[in-house]
Order: structure tokens, then C-alpha cells, then sequence
């Protein structure tokens, strides 16, 4: 089931790496026939390698038990910045409103949705209480565009949990833009919970602004 | 996979009433399998869109359904995990799990896995005897982890896809396919036919901890519930990528994403909205 495609990006144009290529189009070819192969793209060892890393780093410091609760949310925000590509996520979150939004809102949105955010997740990962990450494999969607997948064990998780990353690759450097967690991403379900908000306010991106600082709609 | 409960004796009605629900259920699939062929690829344009024309009434359902939670369901389920340990609830999971055991087989043959069957029956067996009563997972130690299958599944492998979204205060955010589905797993559920449904003891107990051992199980997802702007259309939003996701377990399909880039061109709903 494994392509070869992992070859296919670091070497240069051989003889090797045509055939390599005519095979990946075969199988792209017989994919497409078949649904159930279309699962098996290639995987990607250096989008594996960074969620490895960088993710691992992530659930470690909320695992710590060594650091008070004060110097975990300023590693956890260190950390989130080398993980996840926070602009392009704050971009995302506002769905069509992204299009429309003015300076000024956006200047006042992106340090409101970044704390929102940092709280929000911080406490979320917190009670999962999972200690290591392991990558399990990967899909590329298209090059710079792949799906890790891993799970998360250990702390006080009773079974190892499946979550997935989705990875992108900008400049050479690669980022989280989405996460999956028993197969819900949390930021498609953001933009579709904050576009609704705005859609009630009748197109009105402040009232989200306000409602993030105050911290959602259930705690006051 | 039927004669494992040998003290159980079938009864002819029940029988009757799960071949005739059967029956529909195999209607309802081709009924939207024709459907789904006639409006290609919902989901392509601009990711998971919303298919929600009852919105107004689903709202209403959705604010009750949360209400009576607050009320009734959650102090019941917050006092029930006061009063037990992790180790405890995990086990009372096991147990329920396994009491569904057989319709996942039913509906893993339905789906043509017969591997998968096998898996789950022997699952079944050993959990059931050597795990005393499901209690503990033996088959996962053995290399046979779990793997789900219900009838919302088995319609989405059959090619139905999940239509309209509807709220059921009580019973949470459902959609078409598996609202009937649910139905169907409860009115054809082995164990209710063959060891004792809501007319017995045991089917109204088991009932009894299935709701309160799903909404412990799910209560970090209501408690999340609290940070969203929208409630409702998170958790419509959560419920549809959760449910598509187990179809997509059963189907092999790979996930239509939307381009992380490019904001829609256009509104991702149809209610009018007033560009500022």
C-alpha cells in the first residue's frame, strides 16, 4: 500500500525516480478506480518528523508536573507559536467573513482570538491528560499538504487516543493549521461556529470580537 | 451468532417486527442511494456545508434538549461520577459496549465484513466469559480491538448520505440516516430481543446506564460546549464531521477537506447576509 513517493521529493529527476513517477501515476490511476485505495497516498517523513517533535513538545509541557501552572502558559504559548501556524489559523477561522473584515477589526480580532484560543485549548488538552505522541503515518493530500497521524498514550488515558494533524508546508517550514480528534477538526468547527455567530449579528464581526472576551457564550 | 444465549427464546412477534423494520431500513438505503446519485458530491464544494432546513425548530429543540440537560441529565451523571472512580466508569463502558457486541456484528455482516464479524463475535465471546460479563476488555489484550458498526453506518456504506440535520431533546443532534438508523439499532438490537428489552428489569437498567454512561462519557465535549459562540452550530458542526468520520471507517473513503487558503468565494449558507 505504501507509495513511493517519499523518494519522489528529495531526489532529483533520475532514471529511478521516472519509474518512481510512472508508478505514482499508475497508482494515482488505479486510486481513483478503486475508493478504497484512494486512502493510501504517500507518506510524508518530514511532516512526521515535525509533528513528532514540535506536537510532542506541546503535550509535554501540560503534562509536566514539575512547572507551575503560570510558566506552562508561557511555554504552552512559545510552544504553540513553533507548532501551529497561528495567522493563517486566525484567517481561516473567519470563513467568508476574512474577505470583509476591516483592518482595524482584524487588528483587535487576532490578539483576542489568540488568548481565546490559548485558553480555550490549553485547558482541553489539559484534561486529556496524555502524555506520549506517536506517529502512527501519514497521508500527502497534495505536496505541502499532508495529514500525520498519531496517538496520543500514557497519563491517565485508559486507551491510546487517534488524533490527526494537518500539516502545512510554506517556505520550506512546516505547520499545524488543523487538528482531528475523533474525526472532528477543531478548526472547521471554529470557522463554522464563529461565520454563524457573525451571520446572526447580521454580518457585524465586532460582536464576535466581544463575545471571544468574555470567553464564549457559556461562562460569563 | 444467534445461539449464544441459549437461555433466551426468541419470540415470534419481535422477530416479525425486526424483519419487517429490516425490510424498510433496506428501502430507505436504495430510496437515498438513489437520492445521493441524483445531487452528486454534497460535500465538495466548500467543505462540511449545513444541511439544516428545519434550523428555526432544530434551535428551539436544541435549547429545551439543553435545558432539560441542565436540569435533569447532568446533575444525575455529575453525581453519578462523584460518587465512582474512573477505574469504575470504564468498566460500566466495558459493559455496555459489550451488550452491543452483537448488533455491531449484525450490521458488519450488512456491510459485507465478514472479518470483521468474525472479529467482533469472538470479541463477544471471550468478553462475555473470560472478561466476565464484559467487564473487562480481554479481546483487545488479544489483538481483537474494538471496532464499531451501527446502522447509520451501514447505510452510509450502502451509499445514503446523511440528509437533513435534526435535534431530539434527550437524544442529541441526529441526521436522517442516523436517526432511522437508530431506531433500527434499538428495535433490532440482539440483546433486547433475545435476553430482555424495556419491558424487563434488565432492558429498562441497561437503558438507565446506557444514557447515563454515554453523557458522562461525553461530558469534557458539553463542557467544551461552553467556549463556542454558537453552541448550536458547534455542536451540529462536531456531530456531522464525527459521524461522517465513522461512515468514512466503514466506506474506506478518503476526507473531503476544504482548501486551508482560500475563504469561500461565496456564503457557505443560503441565509441572506448583509455585508457590512
Amino acid at each position: 500500500m505504501t507509495l513511493p513517493g517519499n523518494s519522489m521529493r528529495n531526489t532529483s529527476i533520475t532514471r529511478r525516480g521516472a519509474s518512481v513517477a510512472a508508478l505514482a501515476f499508475f497508482g494515482a490511476a488505479l486510486s481513483a478506480a478503486s475508493p478504497a485505495l484512494a486512502q493510501s497516498g504517500a507518506r510524508d517523513p518530514a511532516a512526521e518528523a515535525f509533528v513528532q517533535t514540535k506536537a510532542q513538545r506541546v503535550i509535554s509541557v501540560l503534562a509536566s508536573k514539575s512547572m507551575s501552572e503560570a510558566q506552562k502558559k508561557q511555554v504552552f504559548h512559545q510552544a504553540v507559536d513553533e507548532l501551529a501556524d497561528v495567522p493563517r489559523i486566525t484567517n481561516f477561522v473567519l470563513g467568508k467573513y476574512a474577505r470583509t473584515i476591516t483592518p482595524e477589526q482584524r487588528a483587535r480580532f487576532t490578539p483576542v482570538f489568540r488568548t481565546y484560543a490559548e485558553n480555550v485549548y490549553q485547558s482541553r488538552i489539559s484534561d486529556y491528560r496524555g502524555e506520549q505522541l506517536k506517529v502512527t503515518g501519514s497521508v500527502v493530500r497534495k505536496p505541502g499538504d499532508v495529514i500525520v497521524n498519531t496517538v496520543v498514550a500514557g497519563g491517565q488515558l485508559s486507551q491510546p487516543v487517534p488524533v490527526s494533524w494537518r500539516v502545512l508546508n510554506s517556505g520550506g517550514a512546516w505547520k499545524v493549521v488543523d487538528v482531528q480528534f475523533k474525526g472532528i477538526w477543531l478548526a472547521i468547527t471554529q470557522q463554522q461556529d464563529f461565520v454563524s455567530t457573525i451571520d446572526n449579528a447580521g454580518g457585524n464581526i465586532d460582536v464576535l470580537i466581544n463575545q471571544l472576551q468574555k470567553g464564549g457564550s457559556g461562562r460569563r | 451468532m444467534r445461539d449464544r444465549h441459549q437461555s433466551a427464546r426468541p419470540q415470534g412477534f419481535r422477530r416479525h417486527l425486526a424483519v419487517g423494520a429490516l425490510a424498510a431500513a433496506g428501502l430507505l438505503a436504495a430510496a437515498s442511494n438513489a437520492q445521493a446519485q441524483a445531487e452528486p458530491a454534497p460535500l465538495a464544494s466548500a467543505g462540511p456545508a449545513a444541511n439544516d432546513p428545519l434550523e428555526g425548530f432544530n434551535r428551539a429543540s436544541f435549547k429545551l434538549g439543553m435545558g432539560l440537560d441542565r436540569a435533569l441529565l447532568a446533575p444525575i451523571t455529575h453525581g453519578y461520577m462523584a460518587v465512582t472512580p474512573r477505574v469504575v466508569r470504564d468498566r460500566v463502558s466495558l459493559v455496555i459496549y459489550n451488550m452491543g457486541e452483537p448488533n455491531t456484528v449484525m450490521n458488519q455482516v450488512l456491510q459485507g465484513k465478514p472479518r470483521q464479524a468474525v472479529r467482533s463475535s469472538t470479541r463477544f465471546v471471550v468478553n462475555s466469559t473470560v472478561g466476565v460479563a464484559g467487564l473487562f476488555d480481554v479481546a483487545a489484550k488479544m489483538g481483537l480491538p474494538p471496532r464499531g458498526a451501527d446502522f447509520g453506518q451501514t447505510f452510509g456504506r450502502w451509499g445514503a448520505g446523511p440528509g437533513a440535520y435534526i435535534y431530539v431533546p434527550l437524544m442529541g443532534p441526529l441526521n436522517v440516516r442516523d436517526g432511522v438508523g437508530r431506531a433500527l439499532d434499538i428495535v433490532t438490537d440482539p440483546v433486547s430481543l433475545f435476553v430482555g428489552g424495556l419491558d424487563t428489569d434488565f432492558g429498562r437498567a441497561r437503558t438507565a446506564i446506557t444514557v447515563v454512561d454515554l453523557r458522562a462519557t461525553t461530558d469534557s465535549a458539553y463542557e467544551a460546549l461552553k467556549d463556542a459562540s454558537d453552541p448550536y452550530v458547534t455542536t451540529r458542526s462536531a456531530y456531522a464531521q464525527y459521524r461522517e468520520a465513522f461512515v468514512r471507517e466503514a466506506t474506506g473513503e478518503s476526507e473531503a477537506l476544504p482548501d486551508f487558503d482560500a475563504p469561500p468565494s461565496e456564503p457557505n449558507t443560503s441565509s441572506a447576509t448583509p455585508n457590512p
